[in-house]
């Protein structure tokens, strides 16, 4: 049994297909990852998923239950935590305030302000900000702010995590220290769906791998499936990234 | 720690006693001081209210219609019904509530500058719309009858327990998991949605809170002033002191909008007996100053005036400021 | 009440198209525009009530003086909130526009003036139509001026500079644009023709200080209607909002009082059902 599908799901800005009859099938406990140029629909998919857009066709089902008409805040009830490609932390709260959020309105178990910010200096310590929990926001570096963000979608006690991208801007050791992160996260049953650039990353995690071009799925399967594939070297090809070969 | 908050609990205490004692005093000697407190005490819970509000990031310029709504409620069904004033009031921050809660509705969608001017056309059709019909007095205003036999000294503690309790729900709200929710959605609303905040459900909770306290005071506007009209309680200038006050006073806090008021209402009573008109002046002036120039508000100055004298002396930020 | 309509909006136009140009190009949206336009119409009636200055032949000295006091407030104020947020933007100006509106009530009282040109009640027919000459200069004046604002933008190089700043900042800046004073000059600008419109009222309406307000909310109406930074839609929402005021006072029993209403409505209507304008 999938714990998310994706059926045919299309969504279009204005004339602009962004995500064109996108089907994905993510199974309990695996990690996913979801690669492809920039403007292939990735980040869209991930909109979609969490439920800040309506797909204009199609039906998402998270284990069973379809969530296409449903809120993101319903969404989230149901397991879903994302984090955001460009970093958007709440200003006005300190690092852990911001983890807290999530204890308290991730999931439907009722947390005292005492309980949720335990468990999420437990969260802050896990992803190596147990040095900042006090600290504002404003002014932490980017490395600091892309845990930010894994802990505020951990901290809702997701049963599917999407990562949006949380290597870019990292160096070699915090790209790896991520990864570490990431391996420890799946240890605790969670599933986990992934966007990254970063191609080193995405060998070592992903178990399946699906490459999206122009809002279509052009392969999926095992890493070393997907980048033999000629459509694949193709897409990456046809753009000036060369992302695959980055690292 | 324990040592300042004992201070703090006693500062408390002696404004308290201060503000419960005030009018008897006022009452004898100085009669004219007392309906000033009264105004600045309905300012300060305008304020308190507006700021409640804009903490989860809609700045409305909406105030004056449930102002209004308050009290022409309120007038009508103690008028032309002949209910308690009481009840009356009830009905009137009621009334405000539910059009807050369907204003809310419709203006969930629209941010910063669409909200500001969508709020203030929905205030201003309000004006327009009480002026034109017949049974609300139309142009001229209605006669309203007086709250507790127009007895100044008991209206004034009327009004303080309104303070009171407006002030302890906003401390409830900044010291509970609202204050997560609030901020949250007023910082990103989309992350906010992600993270499992319904922000449909507090957004328009926000609302109805704040125009419960505006309708209530509208409400009690009319029947201590026993006149009302549309110009006047549909006034822009309500909606622009209910926000100038906290701007002021320091947003997202409940001694912040409070001081703002306080200070303002002061300064307009001094200004008014040096210029005679134009004094609302100062609260334009004020505005532009603060932000270009304190961001903050007094509660900002007043706490980096306090870290400049504690350098040095490390501290851990508390989750929310009372 | 067709005419009526049109004749009125042509003044809307004018009053408004400045708000949309700082809008558009700017990004500022700015709540004293109409405190402008009062300043304007103060001096069109000190002008004339001083010097007999007829406020056709003032426009010249009445639009670089309100230029002069916009780039003033632009350079001390507006300037310095470019990039906080919105919010920030939106209040600074409900501040100056408070400040300008009580400054006129403390220097000229709150008692509305009026200038009576010598033909302020001579009637022209056009056609089956008979119409204040008045009203009809500052229709040909008001739309005169918002077109050749409109071929300005469109052909000369200045007009071309600021478009490439609405359109993209940086992109603006790269090619050697001077971002800065373009938003200078677009703001002045932008309060010359709000003053200019206060100038084109004292010859129709009486001056006071609270008609400030009134346009500026007029003008949010117009140019929501259009769309946010929609300049050229300007023209037809002035229309729409002209025609349908002119429809509500001619057909609506004690339509006067409703008329006022009607904007409001408009831009409540607009906002919540086509928030990107009619006309975008």
């Amino acid at each position: 049994m999938s714990l998310l599908v994706l059926d045919g799901v299309t969504k279009a800005f204005g004339g602009l297909v962004a995500v064109d009859g996108l089907s994905l099938d993510v199974r309990p406990g695996e990690i996913f990852a979801l690669i492809g140029p920039n403007g292939a629909g990735k980040s869209t998919t991930f909109n979609l998923i969490s439920g800040l857009l309506g797909p204009d066709r199609g039906r998402i089902v998270l284990d069973g239950a379809d969530i296409t008409e449903i809120t993101p805040a319903s969404r989230a009830h149901l397991g879903i935590g994302r984090t955001f490609q460009l970093m958007q932390p709440f200003h006005d709260m300190t690092v852990v305030e911001n983890v807290m959020t999530g204890e308290l309105f991730g999931h439907t178990v009722p947390k005292s302000l005492a309980e949720a910010r335990r468990d999420a200096e437990a969260i802050c310590h896990m992803v190596g900000l147990d040095q900042l929990v006090n600290r504002d926001v404003t002014g932490l570096g980017v490395a600091n702010l892309k845990r930010l963000e894994i802990a505020r979608a951990l901290a809702t006690h997701p049963r599917l995590l999407l990562l949006d991208e949380v290597m870019a801007g990292l160096t070699l050791t915090e790209a790896r220290q991520a990864v570490a992160v990431i391996r420890q996260v799946r240890e605790t049953e969670v599933t986990v769906l992934l966007i990254d650039h970063v191609m080193s990353s995405v060998r070592d995690l992903a178990d399946r791998v699906a490459v999206l071009n122009f809002g279509k799925k052009i392969a999926e399967g095992s890493f070393q499936t997907v980048a033999a594939d000629p459509d694949v070297i193709e897409a990456y090809l046809g753009t000036e990234e060369g992302d695959t070969h980055q690292h | 720690m324990s040592g300042r908050q004992a201070v703090q609990v006693l500062a408390l205490a002696v404004v308290l006693v201060a503000a419960v004692a005030f009018p008897f005093w006022a009452n004898r000697t100085q009669p004219y001081y007392l309906q000033i407190a009264i105004n600045i005490i309905s300012f300060a819970i305008l304020a308190l209210s507006w700021d409640m509000l804009a903490r989860t990031g809609q700045l409305s310029l909406a105030h004056a219609a449930f102002y209004g709504l308050g009290a022409y409620t309120s007038a009508l069904v103690t008028t032309r019904m002949g209910l308690p004033i009481f009840l009356g009031m009830l009905l009137g921050s009621l009334v405000a509530v539910v059009v807050a809660a369907g204003l809310g509705m419709l203006t969930l969608r629209l941010r910063g500058i669409y909200f500001a001017i969508g709020t203030l056309a929905f205030s201003e059709t309000l004006r327009v719309v009480t002026n034109q019909l017949r049974f609300t007095g139309g142009a001229t205003g209605l006669v309203v009858p007086p709250l507790l036999g127009g007895q100044r000294v008991p209206q004034y503690l009327l009004i303080l327990a309104v303070l009171l309790l407006a002030v302890v729900v906003s401390w409830m709200v900044n010291r509970s998991r609202w204050h997560f929710a609030f901020t949250a959605i007023r910082t990103n609303e989309a992350v906010a949605g992600a993270m499992g905040v319904d922000v449909v459900r507090f957004k328009v909770l926000a609302f109805m809170i704040s125009a419960f306290f505006a309708g209530i005071t509208g409400a009690y506007y009319a029947h201590v002033f026993l006149f009302i009209s549309p110009i006047e309680v549909y006034s822009l200038a309500v909606s622009v002191g209910a926000l100038v006050a906290p701007i002021f006073g320091g947003l997202y806090t409940t001694a912040g909008p409070i001081l703002g008021a306080v200070v303002l209402r002061v300064g307009e009573e001094i200004l008014r007996s040096t210029v005679q008109r134009g004094y609302p002046i100062i609260y334009g002036l004020i505005l532009a100053l603060v932000i270009l120039y304190m961001p903050r508000g007094l509660i900002g100055v007043w706490a980096s005036v306090k870290s400049g004298l504690a350098t040095g002396r490390k501290e851990t930020r508390e989750p929310a400021g009372p | 009440m067709l005419i009526f309509g049109v004749l009125r909006s042509g003044l809307y136009s004018l009053a408004s198209v400045g708000l949309a140009l700082s809008v558009g190009v700017i990004g500022i949206v700015n709540f004293a525009h109409g405190e402008f336009l009062m300043l304007g119409a103060y001096m069109g009636y000190w002008l004339f009530a001083s010097y007999g200055v007829d406020p056709l032949a003032a426009i010249p000295l009445g639009a670089a003086g309100i230029f002069l006091i916009g780039s003033l407030t632009y350079r001390s104020a507006i300037q310095r909130v470019l990039r906080a947020p919105e919010l920030n933007q939106m209040l600074l100006t409900f501040g100056i526009s408070i400040f300008l509106q009580n400054l006129a009530i403390i220097l000229w009282t709150g008692d509305p003036r009026v200038a009576t040109v010598s033909y302020k009640a001579t009637a022209v027919s056009l056609g089956p139509f008979t119409v204040g000459l008045p009203q009809l200069l500052v229709f040909a004046v008001a739309m005169t001026l918002t077109l050749s604002l409109y071929a300005v933008l469109g052909r000369t190089r200045i007009g071309k500079a600021m478009r490439a700043v609405a359109q993209n900042r940086l992109g603006a800046s790269l090619l050697g644009i001077e971002v800065d004073r373009v938003y200078l000059l677009a703001f002045g600008l932008s309060t010359a023709l709000a003053g200019t419109a206060g100038l084109m009222i004292t010859l129709q309406l009486s001056v006071s200080p609270f008609i400030g307000l009134l346009y500026t909310l007029k003008a949010f109406a117009i140019i929501v209607i259009a769309g946010l930074g929609n300049i050229n839609g300007v023209i037809y929402a002035s229309l729409v909002l002209g025609l349908s005021e002119a429809f509500v006072e001619f057909y609506v029993p004690q339509g006067g009082g409703w008329a006022e209403g009607v904007f409001f409505l408009l831009i409540l209507l607009v906002l919540l059902v086509r928030p990107q304008g009619l006309f975008k």
